[in-house]
Formats: structure tokens, C-alpha cells, sequence
């Protein structure tokens, strides 16, 4: 046993190489040990990060929805996931979907989760991920109405919490999935846009950053494809948009009533 | 060994940026905004000095010919625990640091000083030569980005700056980051020339 | 119409997002090799080799080991590990292949390893989201390859135009680092012009 002890010793010490290498390997190893746990304590929080955004989104790009549901479907030998929820309104129920999707953009892939009712009619979006150009793609999370860095130390206590959703994305509020969305070039929305914009069912893109709008606008096209095909949704085939300037829900509520 | 000067060699004389050219790529491309260049000179600075002390209590024990990925293996353990927290508690920090946190294992500045200063020195001569390095990447940073920021987004910490100003788009790219950090050379030269002038 | 997806991406990482220029990686190789056309062609051939082999391994290790036993947290120190070898090997063979080559690029050439640009398309080749499309390693071989060109080409304009500026009469001030970013920066500038290419 001795004898075999010393030949090792030996080994490493006359050998160039051994020596080195095992004690690179030894510091690899123990970096990877260290960070195991480093993991173990992280991880935690970083799963929770992505369920709560999650949540958050749904609730924003579906609301009034309850009972949501998460499916699961299998195309092409990838997971599709979406969500079906349940709203009832004035004795009538009416479902609503969910899911997210996303396109290669300018710098990277934009994943954006879109909420529709049965009819097609996208109740929002909301932008999960994306890495684009900051002044220009990445405006798509800028908020329209801005606090002043100057006055931020005077308004500090009075929390004046700007909730507002970013323009880019509200403004695909109302319009038709199942009819293809244009993208304009009308430079940043303004409240003046709206009926324009719902009227040709599309968007005024981001100044200098079509790409990522386009992007956008794909992806969520792209899923609605999908998800048509496979789950069989049941959306009228021609909707009369002649009356129709739906500015929220409770337009439909109204001439539900009508009828 | 004084201490305070191995600290603020780090600020001016021997400003990783601007004197020794070493962690050139974070610098133009994390301060399009000064909420990033702060995290990012947090971020560096931590695994600047963490490396820096382990390096130098292990200094012995590392054969030469090996140190160098030894060095790198140290640095990259500390990045990754870096990008951990960040992504574990600091998610839109994590999100527009982006790429730039596991970039931060080829910081030069990084291996530099492992190279140069931690692998002979005590530990805390270290900590002080970390410490004076990260800050003094740090101010260079931040006064990068408060110009980009301010000029490029009319912004300053995401709040808007002038109202009514519409920005310079160039600055928030890269030739603006790379015009800018050339003036800002080029003052500093002069800086120093009208110096030695009067001196 | 995979061939135009490829191409798309060669496109894009040479001219449109140019790593060096738009990107702002691989800045410290990019202004020490510069001075001289022949010493950034040879270093510009040897990025683009490092790259397409880095982008290759580390993807294959990525997919194949770190992904399924969900260590991926143990990126950063793989990745940066395979490129630290793969630099040693290339040195190698330089040195017995053109040792006036080797000469000529020095210090540079094991700095490849801490060469932002390396390690940052093989992490971009991971959150680009290769991993789960088909021909996915394709995709990032070809990214791999397209880095290093646009790297190359934006590293033959500076040094061509480093070399007329040392004849050039610059004010003291701005002579060297100075000059050499604002230039920089005005290249950027121009390719700036390729962003609004569409396909």
C-alpha cells in the first residue's frame, strides 16, 4: 500500500503535467460545488420571478377572467401553451384566451403573451422579454406620460405611481386577430389615433424601430394561427365593424342589451 | 505599504479606463443608462475584489503555467454567483445588463490585477487596490453614462430631464459611446498637458 | 429556406449588428492590433477560427450536457474554459506555422481568450434561442462565423485608417487613444446606415 502511495507521490512530482492539471481540476471542481449551493439558494426566487410575470401579465391581458385553465397542446413536436378562462357577463358566458409567443426581433427574440376573446378581438398584450435597442425597440415599455427628474425629490412622498401601461402596447387593444393587423407609420400614438388605427385594424409602429414592432405583431399573429387551427375556437366569419368603435367592453355590454 | 495610495491610484493616476484601456467592452455598451452603470460598477467591483483576495491567499499554492486559467476559473465562479443574485433578486437589472454580466469573466481590468497585483501581494493590500480599481471604473462609467443618457434618451435614472428636448438618438448607440469616451480621453490629456505646463 | 435563414444571420452579424461597431464587444483586441494591416488580418483570421470552433463546442456542450442536467448555471466557467483552450491551441499552431505572425501579434494573441466578442457570441448563440429550433448548431456555426468576419472587417477599416492618421497632423491632445475612438466612433456612425437593411 505504501509502495503505491509513493509511486503517485512521484508521479505527480515528476511529471510536467500532472500536477497542474490536478489542481486545476480541483479548483474547477470546487467552483462547481460552491455554486451548486449558490444555485439551490437562488433558484428559488428565480422561479417564483418568472410565475409572478406571468400571473401579472394574465391578469392584464385577460381581465375580468376567473377559472383560468392552463393547456397544454402538442404541434409539430413542440409544447404549446395557453390559457382559457371563463367571464360571465349579464348571464352569458364567454370564454377567453391566452398565450405567449415570440419572434426574433433586432437584438434578440421578443416574447409577448396576448389575450383575445372568442371572437378574435385582442383584449391586450403584454411584453414578457425582449432585449432590444433602449431608445428605440426597447421603447416598447416606455410609458407614455413621464415623471420629471427634477421634481422626483419634491414628489418623492407623494407617490404619484404612474399604472399606466406603455402606449405600444395598449393600443393593440381592440383589434382583430382574425383579419391581418397593418403597421403604420404614424409616429408615437396619441388618443387622436385610436379610430384611425381601429378602422384599418393596425398599429403605429415605434420611430426607427419597425423591426421590433413587427416583431411583435408577428409573433402574436403567429400564435393566433396556431392556436385557431388546433383548438377549434368558434369565431363568427364576418364581423360587421360599421357601428363598432369598440373603445372597452362596456360597448359591447351596451348593445348586447340592444339586441 | 500605504494603503490609501493603492486605493486612489485606482480613481485617477491609474484609472483602469481611461490610463490602462482594460474593460473597455462594458464600458461603451453598459452606460446607456447611469441605473446600469451603477449595477455594473456594483457588479465588477464585487467579483473585483473577491477574486483579488482569493487569489492572493492562494498565490502559493498555484504552479505559474497554470495560472492563468486557475485566475479565470476564480473570476467566473464569482461572476456566476453574481449573475445568480441578480437574476434571483434584482430581475430587471438582470434583464438590461443583459449579456454583460458573464462578460464581466473578461473584463480585462479583472484579470489584470489578478495578474499583476493580487498574485503579489498580501490580502489586504488587495482588497484597497480592488476597491480604488473598481470605484475609479465605476466613476468613469457613471460619467459616460450621464452624458449618453442625458444627451441620447433625455433621461437621467429613467425620469425625464428636459422636458420638451428631443434627444440625440446617437448617443444612445454605439458611435455615440464611442465619440464621447474619446472627447472625455481627449480632456483628459489636455488636462494633464496644461498640468505638467504648470507644474 | 433554411439557406435564407442562414444568410439572414451571416447578414446581420456582419454588417447590421457588427459586433464590434453596433455590439461594442471585442473593443480591447480591436484597438491594440489595430496600428498595422497585416497584424489585424492575421489577427482577424484567427478570431474568425476561434469563434467557429467556440461557437461550435460550446453549443454542443450546452445542449447536450449542461442543459439536461440542468447545470447551466455552470455556463460561464465552460464556455470561458473551452475558449482559454481552444486560444492555447490556436497559439500553437501559429507558432509552428508563421512564427513571424506570432511575432507580430504578442500579447494579443493569448488575449483572444479574454476577447468579449468570443465569449459573447457564444452566449448569444444560447439567448438567441438556437437551442430549441432546428438546426440550431448551424445556426450558431454560422453566427460564430459571421462574428468573426464583421469583426475582421471592421478591424482592416481601423487599421487602414490608423495608418494614414499617423501622418496625419492631430493636435497633441488628441493624438493616439483619442483620435482612435473618435474614429471609431464616425465608422460605427456609417454602419449605423446598415440598420435599416430588411429581408
Amino acid at each position: 500500500m505504501k509502495k503505491f502511495l509513493t509511486k503517485i507521490i512521484l508521479f505527480f512530482n515528476n511529471n510536467y503535467l500532472a500536477k497542474p492539471t490536478f489542481i486545476l481540476a480541483l479548483v474547477v471542481f470546487l467552483a462547481a460545488f460552491i455554486l451548486s449551493h449558490v444555485k439551490e439558494i437562488t433558484y428559488p426566487s428565480i422561479l417564483r420571478q418568472t410565475e409572478e410575470k406571468e400571473k401579472l401579465a394574465l391578469n392584464l391581458v385577460l381581465p375580468g377572467y376567473h377559472s383560468l385553465l392552463k393547456r397544454r397542446v402538442e404541434i409539430e413536436g413542440k409544447d404549446f401553451i395557453f390559457w382559457e378562462g371563463e367571464k360571465k357577463d349579464l348571464n352569458k358566458e364567454s370564454k377567453g384566451y391566452a398565450f405567449i409567443s415570440f419572434e426574433p426581433g433586432y437584438s434578440g427574440p421578443v416574447k409577448s403573451m396576448v389575450g383575445f376573446n372568442d371572437q378574435g378581438k385582442i383584449l391586450g398584450i403584454y411584453i414578457l422579454e425582449q432585449t432590444e435597442t433602449p431608445g428605440l425597440g426597447a421603447r416598447c415599455l416606455e410609458v407614455a406620460s413621464s415623471q420629471l427628474f427634477w421634481t422626483s425629490f419634491f414628489k418623492a412622498k407623494k407617490k404619484n405611481l404612474n399604472h399606466s401601461r406603455p402606449w405600444f402596447q395598449e393600443q393593440f387593444k381592440g383589434l382583430d386577430l382574425t383579419k391581418g393587423i397593418k403597421i403604420l407609420q404614424k409616429g408615437d400614438w396619441n388618443q387622436s389615433l385610436r379610430k384611425e388605427l381601429l378602422q384599418v385594424n393596425g398599429i403605429t409602429s415605434l420611430t426607427g424601430a419597425t423591426i421590433t414592432s413587427k416583431a411583435v405583431t408577428k409573433s402574436l399573429q403567429a400564435g393566433f394561427k396556431v392556436l385557431k387551427e388546433k383548438i377549434n375556437l368558434t369565431i363568427p366569419a364576418v364581423q360587421n365593424l360599421d357601428n363598432n368603435f369598440l373603445e372597452d367592453d362596456e360597448n359591447i355590454n351596451r348593445e348586447r342589451e340592444e339586441e | 505599504m500605504n494603503y490609501l495610495k493603492e486605493f486612489t491610484k485606482g480613481l485617477w493616476e491609474k484609472n483602469p479606463i481611461l490610463v490602462l484601456s482594460l474593460g473597455l467592452c462594458p464600458t461603451l455598451a453598459v452606460t446607456t443608462s447611469v441605473t446600469n452603470a451603477l449595477w455594473m460598477c456594483l457588479a465588477s467591483t464585487f467579483v473585483l475584489v473577491c477574486s483579488n483576495v482569493l487569489v492572493s491567499i492562494i498565490k502559493k499554492y498555484i504552479p505559474s503555467h497554470i495560472r492563468i486559467p486557475v485566475f479565470i476559473t476564480i473570476i467566473a465562479s464569482f461572476v456566476t454567483v453574481v449573475e445568480l443574485t441578480l437574476k434571483a433578486f434584482q430581475p430587471n437589472v438582470y434583464n438590461s445588463l443583459g449579456i454583460f454580466i458573464p462578460l464581466i469573466v473578461v473584463n480585462c481590468m479583472i484579470l489584470g490585477r489578478a495578474e499583476e497585483f493580487a498574485s503579489k501581494n498580501n490580502i489586504l493590500v488587495s482588497i484597497f487596490d480592488g476597491l480604488g480599481m473598481g470605484i475609479g471604473f465605476g466613476l468613469t462609467l457613471t460619467i459616460l453614462a450621464f452624458f449618453r443618457e442625458t444627451l441620447g434618451a433625455n433621461k437621467l435614472f429613467g425620469l425625464t430631464f428636459i422636458p420638451g428636448m428631443r434627444p440625440v438618438m446617437a448617443m444612445i448607440l454605439a458611435p455615440g459611446a464611442f465619440i464621447t469616451l474619446g472627447l472625455m480621453l481627449w480632456a483628459m490629456n489636455s488636462f494633464k498637458s496644461r498640468k505638467k505646463k504648470g507644474g | 429556406m433554411e439557406i435564407k435563414v442562414l444568410f439572414t444571420i451571416l447578414i446581420s452579424t456582419i454588417f447590421i449588428n457588427n459586433y464590434v461597431l453596433a455590439q461594442m464587444l471585442g473593443l480591447c483586441p480591436f484597438l491594440g492590433v489595430s496600428k498595422k494591416l497585416d497584424s489585424a488580418l492575421g489577427m482577424g483570421l484567427a478570431v474568425i477560427f476561434v469563434m467557429t470552433l467556440a461557437s461550435f463546442i460550446t453549443f454542443i456542450v450546452y445542449k447536450y450536457i449542461l442543459f439536461p442536467y440542468e447545470i447551466t448555471y455552470l455556463r460561464t466557467i465552460v464556455f470561458i474554459l473551452v475558449i482559454a483552450s481552444l486560444v492555447q491551441l490556436v497559439e500553437m499552431i501559429i507558432e509552428k506555422t508563421s512564427p513571424t505572425l506570432y511575432q507580430a501579434l504578442g500579447i494579443f494573441l493569448p488575449l483572444i481568450t479574454t476577447n468579449c466578442a468570443v465569449l459573447g457570441v457564444t452566449v448569444l448563440n444560447i439567448d438567441s434561442g438556437f437551442i430549441s429550433t432546428e438546426f440550431g448548431l448551424l445556426k450558431s456555426i454560422v453566427q460564430g462565423v459571421g462574428a468573426g468576419i464583421g469583426f475582421t472587417i471592421a478591424l482592416l477599416l481601423m487599421a487602414g485608417i490608423r495608418e494614414r492618421l499617423e501622418t496625419a497632423d492631430i493636435p497633441k491632445n488628441l493624438k493616439g487613444l483619442p483620435i482612435t475612438f473618435v474614429t471609431a466612433g464616425l465608422l460605427a456612425l456609417s454602419f449605423l446606415g446598415f440598420s435599416g437593411m430588411k429581408f
